[in-house]
């Protein structure tokens, strides 16, 4: 039992952290109704603004931890209020791409402001130890760390249950219209509710960098164990979340000490993710979608204009076609990959563009079928074919899995399980050396189909390009026929669509898992482009950069697929550093823009071309464009239709 | 004969909303080729009725049988292909997808084998159909998201009709609709109830009292979850428990 106590201490260290940002978490939830999946990445930035402050510039502790906490801090928060607030009433997927933009962004711009992307930062307080009892050292970080969390959460309490401001906030959380109409200004119970959530940010931030390392990636990841508490107060909880969060950080602590075995190590970090997708489909209905009104988004009807499809497939087969005699090489192998990816941005583009099934865990299934690939296809690619069937058959149960919570959830709910997927699929599956061959990775083999191999960069290219017009034959066909439309029932009115006969979960799973193949199958094609893959290719991060450039290029239509890969292959190009190093900054940038221009370029660019093509032929404008035009080209909001929250009297 | 066997009976639904009782033990028929109202003031529990018919509210007790058959515990999409359609009160039109293809999609949801491709030109002939028959053909085109609630309406019902209805459940089909586009609806109604064939069979909520008089056959009365009156429209008209629910409201207040 002795034995016990140094873990414990340690799991109350980070207990507290987490606690710290689960509430924060929580409280910007319950006021606004967005999650912030950018969190980890406001507590990343803090972390290294407070860096610069104090060992960067040498200015004291005394007086850069209240600047960052009394200024930067609450800037940000109130910045990130200004941004999320117009996007409140958009789609979860939109919501959640623009969440994911505003992490890129900070984490792009770390190294442009602080000039590195890796710090250690020294903790603010003492580090020296103290005894309790005869043998157990505790630091004086470790206490201090836990009476601060303890001190926040009370001040927060106190804050709301005892201040007229408590009041607002419980009655913006309750119904937010009627408070407004009771004369609460909701808007300023969000300001001050982003700007305490942010102060939790930075103090966790500063706090965890000292123990773990202040960098622009790992750092984000941890703060999602973060979120497995927050849904497990259901997101409305302020001392629930307090709770489990002390409790998922002793508990991990506590497997710790029995992890020197792989195993257990492997489950310990799995735990938060366990956790969340066990709450998530444990809570189902019970939560709550926090939103004052919904808006849907309406869209043009689809160009079904044959000559003018047969026109757009003529433009791409051609582009492809004379392409290689442009560039060879090594860019060629680039386009080659980019190819693949807007093949496999196409499963997404059925599954959350026509489906409305958000998925942040489609690289996973590109995973399966890559690594799969590497063990079954032999020597010279012989069998690759069959290989990357076998991947998608193995994609099948997976993707039932990852569908399974579909049924109970929907919106940003099902986004953070099939998250917790991903994340699962990354500690507990992929690590595994029968699976990956471990981070040393699989090499996979270069196809041999039907007696042709595909071992040159060139012959690759054109098996790349046949790949894609495959899927988007396949996704065009698709949308056209009686499976699209099944699919954009689900998502347009899901109670409409199951009450006219549709089984939503039979459509649900068959998607998840139609989708998951399809992903797995091109997956075989992404390992073989690579020749090595390892569990990092297909991490957690991928899928969301999927989703991300997916929205950005257009989810529901097929050339948003392709654009999705375009601005993949941007990311490839050899450019100078400091260009690249703007790349995922006009991503994120151009995500941002996302919260105007819902839809997607593609469709905005469609829309302008019909628009500038029509000022030069001789028929009237508003012929040709409905006479919607004008006002989509001035007032982008107005297309927005406002309808009352949706309260599904039925489910 | 009809009065012996109803297409559709509700027998004793019971329904509670937490501490809300929506429904308390209410009684219903539709007999085929008939059209059957269903009235009362806001929060009667109209809506409920309906969802209780089409599955998206389980009652706590009560039966539903649909043509001799109990399907009280059948999921929503089993009822759907069975012949039950609806429109709702609140549209819940598929709004990403053409008028047409809004018709088309309810066929095919009804049809067996019909999303695997099969029985196409029916499909579309019955789509046809329908559009000429409601006089959508302006709007076949045009994506349903962006429709007025006026036009919404109508094509909730030609959806509803797309789909090869036995049952056809109506929630306030007319509202928001000016006083000729309530007459050219009448008549629509009037010409897709089957009163030949007996089917569609056509189950009515609506707020415009005159016009349930003139067009139903035997109306139902609700009023805080309790039916209060059953019979033909001059019955109905004329029971005092109606008079009260629908002047006394005020005195309730
Ligand atoms: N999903 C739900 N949750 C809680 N209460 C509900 C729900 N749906 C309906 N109710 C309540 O049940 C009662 C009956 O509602 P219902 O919508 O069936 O009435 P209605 O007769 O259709 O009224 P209206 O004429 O306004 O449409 C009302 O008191 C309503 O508030
Ligand atoms: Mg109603």
């Amino acid at each position: 039992m002795s034995g016990l106590w140094p873990f414990l201490v340690i799991g109350l260290f980070s207990g507290s952290i987490y606690a710290l940002a689960s509430m924060g978490i929580v409280l910007t939830y319950k006021t606004s109704g967005v999650f912030n999946f950018a969190y980890g990445g406001i507590a990343m930035f803090c972390g290294f603004t407070f860096w610069q402050l104090r060992d960067g510039w040498h200015i004291s502790s005394w007086l850069s931890l209240p600047l960052l906490l009394l200024v930067v801090a609450p800037v940000m928060g109130l910045a990130a209020e200004y941004l999320f607030r117009a996007v409140i009433t958009l789609s979860a997927e939109i919501q959640i791409v623009i969440a994911l933009a505003v992490l890129a962004f900070l984490q792009a711009l770390v190294p442009i402001f602080y000039g590195g992307s890796e710090r250690s930062l020294n903790s603010i307080f003492p580090t020296s130890t103290f005894r309790l009892g005869s043998s157990l050292h505790v630091s004086w970080t470790q206490l201090f760390t836990l009476l601060l969390a303890v001190a926040a959460a009370l001040a927060l309490s106190g804050l709301l249950s005892r201040t007229r401001l408590g009041l607002a906030t419980r009655a913006v959380v309750d119904n937010r219209d009627l408070a407004e109409l009771n004369g609460v200004s909701s808007d300023g119970v969000s300001r001050l509710a982003w700007v305490i959530s942010t102060v939790f940010a930075a103090l966790a931030g500063v706090l965890l960098s000292s123990t773990v390392g202040l960098d622009t990636y790992s750092l984000v990841l941890f703060f999602i164990y973060a979120f497995a508490p927050a849904v497990l107060a259901k997101l409305v909880n302020l001392p629930a979340a307090f709770g489990w969060a002390l409790g998922l950080g002793v508990l991990q602590s506590v497997l710790q000490k029995y992890g020197s075995s792989g195993n257990v190590a492997d489950f310990e970090s799995a735990l938060p993710y366990l956790a969340l997708f066990g709450a998530l489909v444990f809570y189902g209905n019970a939560l709550k979608e926090i939103r004052s009104s919904f808006r849907t988004i309406t869209v043009s009807a689809p160009n079904r204009d044959p000559r003018r499809f047969a026109g757009s497939v003529a433009a791409v087969v051609i582009g492809l076609a004379i392409l290689p005699l442009l560039i060879h090489g090594s860019a060629l192998g680039d386009v080659s990959t980019a190819l693949i990816y807007a093949a496999i941005a196409l499963t997404l583009v059925v599954l959350t563009g026509w489906a409305g099934q958000i998925s942040l865990a489609q690289f996973s299934f590109v995973g399966i079928g890559a690594f799969t690939a590497g063990h079954l296809a032999g020597a010279g690619g012989k069998g690759f074919l069959w290989a990357a069937v076998v991947g998608a058959l193995i994609a099948v149960p997976f993707g039932i899995a990852v569908g399974l919570p579909s049924l109970r959830l929907s919106g940003l709910f099902l986004a953070l399980a099939t998250m917790a997927f991903a994340l699962i699929m990354d500690t507990l599956v992929f690590p595994r050396n029968w699976v990956s061959g471990g981070y040393t990775g699989t090499t996979v083999a270069r196809p041999d189909i039907f007696g042709i191999r595909f071992t040159g960069t060139l012959s690759f290219y054109w098996l790349s390009a046949i790949l894609l017009g495959a899927y988007a034959l396949g996704a065009s066909l698709l949308n056209r026929g009686p499976v699209g439309r099944r699919l954009q029932m689900m998502r347009d009115a899901p109670l409409g669509a199951s009450t006219f006969g549709v089984n939503l979960t039979l459509t649900k799973l068959a998607v998840f898992a139609g989708c998951g193949a399809a992903a797995a199958f091109a997956g075989a094609f992404y390992g073989a482009m690579r020749l090595t893959v390892d569990p990092n290719d297909f991490a957690f991060g991928a899928s969301l950069e999927l989703l991300l450039l997916v929205v950005l290029g257009g989810r529901a239509l097929v050339p948003g697929g392709m654009v999705a890969g375009g601005i993949y292959l941007m990311q490839l190009l050899p450019l100078s550093s400091t260009v690249e190093s703007y790349i995922p900054l006009g991503v994120a940038v151009g995500a941002v823009a996302l919260a105007q221009y819902p839809e997607g370029p593609t469709t905005r660019s469609a829309e302008y071309m019909r628009y500038f093509s029509a000022l030069f032929r001789r028929r009237p404008l508003r012929e040709l464009t409905d006479g919607r035009l004008v006002p989509i080209v001035f007032s982008s909001r107005r297309r927005i239709t406002s309808e009352p929250a949706e309260v599904a009297d039925a489910r | 004969m009809p009065a012996e066997d109803p297409l559709l009976s509700v027998r004793e639904v019971t329904v509670h909303f937490g501490g809300v009782t929506a429904l308390s033990r209410v009684d219903l028929e539709v007999n085929r080729g008939t059209i059957t109202g269903l009235i009362g003031p806001n929060g009667a529990g109209k809506t409920t009725l309906f969802n209780v018919i089409t599955g998206l509210v389980t009652p706590r007790s009560g039966r539903v049988r649909f043509d001799g058959t109990d399907i009280t515990g059948w999921p929503r999409h089993r009822r759907g292909r069975a012949g039950i359609a609806r429109t709702f009160q609140r549209l819940e039109l598929f709004g990403g997808l053409t008028v047409h293809d809004n018709l088309l999609a309810a066929w095919e949801a009804s049809v067996p084998g019909a999303v695997l491709g099969m029985r196409r030109g029916e499909g579309r002939r019955v789509v046809d159909e329908v559009i000429e028959k409601l006089g959508l053909g302006e709007l076949a085109g045009r994506v349903a998201g962006q429709l007025s609630t006026g036009q919404g309406r109508l094509v909730e019902l030609g959806r509803a009709l797309a789909a090869r209805p036995r049952i056809l459940l109506l929630d306030e089909p007319s509202s928001g609709l000016d006083q000729a586009e309530t007459e050219h609806f009448r008549d629509l109604l009037l010409g897709a109830v089957g009163r030949e064939s007996g089917e569609p069979a056509v189950l009515l909520v609506e707020h415009d009292v005159a016009l349930v008089m003139e067009i139903c056959d035997r109306i139902t009365v609700l009023d805080f979850g309790q039916r209060i009156a059953e019979g033909l429209p001059a019955e109905v008209r004329s029971d005092p428990r109606v008079v009260a629910a629908y002047l006394g409201d005020s005195d309730a207040a």
